[in-house]
């Protein structure tokens, strides 16, 4: 409860700051008219950029004329799917206690792998549907081994060569930069475009749309693809509670000292986290390949990242990831709302998702407001502020804990 | 090959003198044996990292990790650019160049960021690894916003950079002078604040402080002298080095600020992680690997412009590639005993 | 024996016990009294849902050795950490010569000439002695610019010359001994001009030597004018070292005695507050055939020191061998060797005669091998977890709980109410956090866990710690009821009379190797002490030649 709270909290917290932050730097951006205070134009206002930012990703339910199939939600529910692949990649790590900062490297990897494995597989299947129900979990498949294999090599550097995760996944996110744009160049650029993007693949082997729920049809987005992103988080969700690996994941997150006496081989289960992890990055690869663009792009969104904001806003729970991804999901689609009906750079929408990690970092602020707000309100402490009390039970505990060990 | 490389650093540890002297010796034997240009080249790439190394240093050592430093150096860069630009081109202000007001700005904007890490780490316990990842996340995000606002382009505009001060006389030194006495201000910064922050970490009683505060908070605190104030002291002084590495980049060496994607940064504050894990947090000994990964940076510059047939994409991650080398080379490298906890003085 | 109420104050206690109140030799008017150095009057101190110090009183006289006795949690540390300033008390004074002070922070009451020595050394071990005697407190040249590492080294002589020291200034804190650390950080006390001394149980890591040192150098600073208060829950520590003696128990003052007007047994009665006694039913060893068995076991630290080597152990089915020994002698990492948590650089471990020396953890625990660790916030529980989730740690795959990889939750509940039961976990919250218990609970779910594995070995480290005498008594029998039952056991604990009462043969370790291998029943007390500290005995005989060798034949003296 506490950590759902803590998470609304950061949110708003964010939404607050950069609010302010957005007031501010309008005063410093030249526009036509604005808000005038003591001789500075302040050309943004905060109020109607979250308005276009949230509400815009809805596509303006407030307004007339809606309906749940517009283009701005196909948008959000679009990068909602991909956001749940991407942040279960990052949830399972840290549920493990390992910091993969490279799901968006996994993600690159894994998307180029399903890109020229459809490619080429093109070429040996029949089309039609039957080549749509092979070329797709093949696809699929092709992006998670690549992901996983790509997320097994910090790993296995993590396990056996201890080094640190932190740092290299983020240089292999630059290495798998590197390494598709040169893979890309030597062979599998699309000659038919300027562009830097590999060939598209067959239309068949997109993922498809469900007929007769028409979402808007210039964005591409599939409810297949949704409900499989929310079959896989109900998935982890269960390999988390029920099954022994989860058991024996979690414990290495919380406690390695605790798992290693428990039986648990520390090596091997960084390597499977991270290969885990690695493949759900790949996924999230896969489904921007196959529902998104029908080919791999280099200029890959910074999807893996989000994955980070998203896990971190989730507390690392698989089914607070599902919220937190339609949330992101919002803010990347509201980037394009607040591009087109405001002056405000897009960028925000980055600055936005930094400072929501970093609220939702540091729950101690929000306990120090709860307990303060409690204590103004009545003499007694309330259950409202549920971080102080179980604290304060750990504190006993660890104290006479430390002086029995005498 | 790994257990004779941590052999290596344990030695470092242990026999500091005897390895500085034999750095020195190796750095001569490459000065004589490589060309001026890739020198150059590599002194000036390795302002940023040496000196964000440095900073990282004194912030870790004290007990908390600066994963963010790499957003510093990004916020610094570009907000000395912006300054610059503000102030005007090619100008001065009050006497005083604007390139050194530009600096000074930078080196406070980077400061005030690594004063909200700090309020966050210290003051409200946060996970200092998420939280320097946030700081990196805002500024990634900030770099391209202000651009926008200033220059509409995540690209901001040009501005003059620093030339060439010739130290008379020093100058003219066998195999070192033209490299360290006819260089720009950002290098003899860089030199300058290597050598403070050896002095500071290392001969002064903030340094025993510092080093104190990260491996045994407790025991600084038992003895009288407040642990916060330290750590506060060690992340704002890694602020100031960090600020220093990206505002001396971006005015002395790019002189334009690239905001889109990874920035222009590129990840440097990250090598500059691995740079001083590979010294052992010896100021002077990450100075001497930041040259390390500044000189495959300039040896790939140097590799695109002589037209060799090489992806470029490949190759422009090389001084990447290295960092993981080195890690797994190093192996785990042995934290303060305190870095990455929060400390709160009266607990038992 | 009589039984104090809440609030008896060190005066009627007096009148009732009759003993010599240290203030009785012409202090009693308290602070005014001028060679009283300390005198804190009426402290109370709580924590939420604990009165760690309840209106306690102390007088300390200068000049003296004063011993603050009790039993682990009697709040002995929690009454220090007041005078030295770490905590504020609710009510109740502290004077500090005859003057009353109010320490807001451990600096005020350095200010005031008070020093503390924790049980945990506030040494920083990457620095060197002189930089740790002097830190926080470092002189100054060149307008405070640069350390003055000369004056430091000077005053660091002249005060090892005036009290008989001889530590190394530049030595490395992390390459000396536990004894030598406790030097400097008395050195580092005097160092900032220390008139009293606070030593939180200062013998729990020395070799028995290196008690009879500290001894000295306790004697050396009452010379010099210094007053020592010394916190123990040992009896004989209290009685030969101290010039007064006050005992805690519960967080009250039970009463301040003489050395030389009590004994121990009336000590200990105080102490726990009901007569002691700790006796074992010893049935007579049938033994089975060899359940562990070790050969040439060698184990190096990270530096690649041998931190145990040429262990050779035999455990036989229903027989309990006790390891003793000062802790840090190898123990620790011997049995980290046995259960898998830890590689063995040399030697084979082989288990109901299969060489195991390559098996995982896991392979072990599924194999029977049941291990109360050491340290049960960091191994045995994982904090955060319930009680629920806890009882599997190291069952998480077996059939019994997770057939086919699933684990399935409501066996797992049954068995922990089972166990919560059966060992008086309390309060029986299955679904409470593990950290939310007492440390002597916690122990009792650990054991549980561990003793209802069905194991046919069981490692038990000390077992016993942090649990309450009632407990104490019921593991006690459990472990002897285990033996019964055919299980070999090994014992490690640092209670001399746990292991010496339970085990059926003893190992004494010492620097990695067993020194000695002894019948508990044919060995005093002081001679395992002096085995402890690394001196052979030679009347315990049949060990000393071959010591290191616990071999099946070679330490049976039945």
């Amino acid at each position: 409860m506490e950590r759902i709270a803590i998470s609304v909290a950061a949110l708003f917290a964010a939404v607050l700051v950069g609010g302010a932050f957005v007031f501010v730097s309008g005063g410093v951006a030249s526009c036509r008219s604005g808000l005038d205070i003591a001789g500075v134009t302040f050309c943004y206002n905060p109020m109607q950029v979250f308005y276009e930012l949230f509400l815009g990703a809805l596509g303006n339910p407030l307004q007339g004329g809606w309906s749940p199939t517009n283009l701005s939600l196909a948008k959000t529910l679009q990068q909602t799917t991909l956001l749940i692949f991407a942040g279960l990649s990052v949830a399972v790590a840290f549920r493990a206690g390992l910091l993969n900062i490279g799901t968006q490297g996994q993600l690159v990897i894994g998307g180029f792998v399903t890109a020229i494995t459809v490619v080429f597989a093109e070429s040996i299947v029949p089309g039609g549907l039957v080549g749509m129900l092979v070329l797709i979990p093949l696809g699929v498949l092709a992006g998670a081994i690549g992901g996983g294999l790509y997320g097994a090599i910090p790993g296995a550097l993590k396990a056996y060569a201890d080094a640190n995760e932190v740092i290299t996944t983020i240089m292999l996110n630059f290495v798998a930069v590197g390494i598709t744009s040169t893979l890309l160049s030597w062979q599998f650029q699309d000659n038919n475009s300027t562009t830097a993007q590999t060939a598209p693949v067959p239309e068949y082997a997109e993922v498809p749309t469900i007929p007769y729920i028409g979402f808007d049809e210039r964005v591409d987005f599939s409810l297949l693809a949704l409900g499989f992103a929310v079959v896989l988080m109900l998935g982890i969700a269960w390999l988390f509670s029920r099954t022994s690996f989860g058991y024996e994941l979690r414990t290495s997150g919380i406690q390695p000292a605790a798992a290693a006496y428990g039986g648990v081989d520390e090596k091997r289960m960084t390597v499977a986290t991270m290969s885990l992890s690695g493949a759900l990055g790949g996924v999230a690869g896969a489904f921007w390949v196959l529902m998104v663009h029908g080919r791999w792009l280099k200029n890959v969104p910074s999807i893996g990242f989000d994955g980070i904001a998203v896990s971190v806003l989730a507390g690392s729970n698989p089914l607070g990831v599902g919220a937190s991804a339609f949330l992101f999901g919002m803010l990347d689609s509201g980037k394009s709302a607040i591009g087109s009906a405001t002056n405000v750079p897009p960028d925000l929408v980055g600055i936005l998702s930094g400072l929501i990690i970093l609220f939702v970092a540091m729950p101690e602020f929000f306990r120090m407001i709860g307990t303060r707000y409690v204590d103004v309100r009545s003499p007694k402490p309330a259950r409202a502020d549920g971080g102080s009390v179980p604290d304060d039970n750990n504190k006993v505990a660890d104290e006479s804990g430390g002086e029995d060990d005498a | 090959m790994r257990k004779r490389f941590r052999r290596t650093r344990e030695f470092i540890g242990r026999h500091p003198r005897a390895a500085s002297l034999s750095a020195v010796a190796i750095v001569l034997a490459f000065l004589w044996a490589t060309p001026a240009s890739w020198q150059t080249s590599t002194l000036r790439l390795a302002v940023p990292i040496a000196l964000a190394a440095i900073g990282g240093i004194f912030a870790e050592k004290s007990g908390v990790i600066n994963i963010g430093i790499e957003g510093l150096l990004i916020v610094s860069a570009f907000s000395s650019i912006i300054a610059v630009y503000w102030l005007g081109d090619g100008g001065a202000t009050m006497g005083v160049s604007n390139l050194w007001w530009g600096l000074l700005v930078g080196i406070l904007v980077s400061v005030l960021f690594a004063l909200i890490f700090a309020i966050v780490c210290i003051e409200f316990k946060a996970d200092q690894i998420i939280a320097g990842l946030a700081i990196w996340l805002i500024s990634l995000g900030l770099a391209p916003f202000a651009s926008r606002i200033v220059f509409g382009s995540p690209n901001t505009a040009s501005v003059a950079r620093f030339g060439s001060v010739t130290v008379p006389g020093l100058s003219e030194i066998p195999i070192v002078g033209y490299l360290l006495f006819d260089t720009e201000p950002q290098v003899y910064l860089m030199l300058a604040g290597t050598l403070a922050g050896w002095y500071l970490l290392s001969r002064t009683t903030f340094g025993r402080w510092v080093v104190a505060s990260g491996e045994n908070p407790k025991a600084l605190d038992t003895a009288g002298v407040d642990v916060r104030k330290v750590r506060y002291a060690a992340v704002l002084l890694s602020g100031v080095f960090a600020g220093l590495g990206g505002a001396g980049f971006a005015l002395g060496t790019l002189g334009t600020f690239a905001g889109g994607g990874d920035t222009a940064i590129n990840g440097r504050g990250f090598i500059a992680i691995a740079t001083y894990l590979l010294a052992n947090y010896h100021p002077v000994g990450a100075v001497l690997s930041s040259f390390l990964f500044a000189g495959l940076n300039s040896l790939q510059t140097a590799l695109q412009s002589a037209g060799y047939a090489i992806p470029t994409e490949l190759i422009r991650t090389i001084p990447h590639m290295s960092v993981i080398v080195v890690l797994v080379l190093v192996g785990r490298t042995r934290l303060p005993d305190a870095a990455g906890d929060h400390y709160e003085s009266g607990e038992d | 024996m009589t039984k104090p109420g809440p609030g008896t104050t060190d005066g009627a206690e007096l009148a009732a016990g009759s003993e010599v109140d240290t203030a009785d030799r012409g202090t009693r008017t308290g602070e005014t009294g001028t060679d009283l150095a300390v005198h804190l009057d009426g402290i109370t101190k709580r924590f939420p849902g604990v009165v760690a110090n309840d209106d306690v009183d102390l007088r300390v006289e200068r000049g003296s050795v004063h011993a603050l006795l009790g039993e682990n949690g009697a709040g002995k540390t929690t009454l220090m950490n007041v005078l030295y300033g770490l905590y504020e008390p609710e009510a109740g004074r502290v004077v500090v010569d005859g003057t009353e002070r109010g320490f807001g922070s451990p600096q005020d009451a350095i200010d005031a000439g008070i020093g503390m020595i924790h049980q945990h050394f506030m040494l920083v071990d990457s620095m060197t002695v002189a930089e740790n005697i002097a830190l926080g407190n470092e002189p100054t040249k060149w307008f405070g610019m640069a350390v003055d590492r000369e004056q430091i080294a000077r005053e660091i002589d002249d005060l090892c010359d005036r009290y008989g020291f001889d530590v190394d200034p530049e030595a490395t804190v992390e390459d000396l001994s536990v004894g030598v650390q406790q030097r400097v950080e008395i050195l580092k006390a005097l160092f900032r001009g220390t008139d009293v001394l606070i030593l939180d149980e200062p013998t729990a890591v020395l070799t028995p030597q290196e008690v009879e040192d500290l001894y000295d150098v306790l004697d050396e600073l009452t010379a010099q004018g210094k007053t020592v208060i010394f916190i123990t829950h040992k009896l004989e520590e209290a009685t030969h070292a101290a010039d007064a003696i006050t005992i805690l128990r519960d967080g009250e003052s039970v009463g301040t005695v003489a050395p030389e007007r009590t004994d121990r047994e009336d000590l200990a009665e105080r102490m726990v507050g009901r007569e002691v006694l700790l006796e074992v039913d010893a049935d007579p060893v049938t033994t089975g055939k060899v359940v562990l068995s070790t050969r040439n076991v060698a184990v190096e630290d990270a530096r690649g020191v041998d931190v145990v080597s040429g262990i050779d152990l035999d455990v036989r089915a229903g027989e309990i061998v006790g390891i003793a020994g000062v802790d840090g002698n190898g123990q620790a990492e011997l049995i980290e060797a046995i259960t898998g948590l830890r590689t063995p650089d040399a030697g084979t471990i082989a288990y109901e005669g299969t060489d195991i020396t390559d098996w995982s953890r896991r392979r072990r625990i599924d194999a029977g091998m049941s291990y109360i660790p050491e340290d049960r916030h960091e191994r045995g529980l994982v904090m955060p977890f319930d009680l629920v989730e806890n009882s599997i740690l190291g069952s998480q795959r077996s059939p019994e709980f997770a057939a086919d990889g699933r684990i399935d939750w409501t066996a797992v509940r049954d068995h922990t109410d089972d166990l919560i039961d059966t060992y008086d976990v309390r309060p029986p919250d299955a679904d409470a956090d593990a950290s939310s218990f007492s440390g002597g609970n916690q122990q009792k779910f650990i054991v549980g866990r561990e003793f209802e594995r069905d194991p046919s070995l069981v490692i038990a480290t000390y077992p016993t710690r942090g649990v309450d005498i009632g407990s104490t008594e019921f593991i006690h029998d459990r472990l002897l009821e285990l033996r019964r039952e055919g299980v070999a056991i090994v014992l490690v604990s640092s209670k001399l009379d746990e292991v010496q009462a339970l085990s059926d043969r003893l190992a004494v370790m010492y620097e990695g190797e067993f020194i000695d291998v002894t019948d508990p029943d044919a060995i005093t007390e002081e001679e395992l002490g002096l085995l402890m500290a690394g001196q052979q005995v030679d009347e315990t005989g049949k060990g000393a030649s071959d010591a290191g060798t616990v071999g099946t034949n070679g330490g049976e003296s039945r």
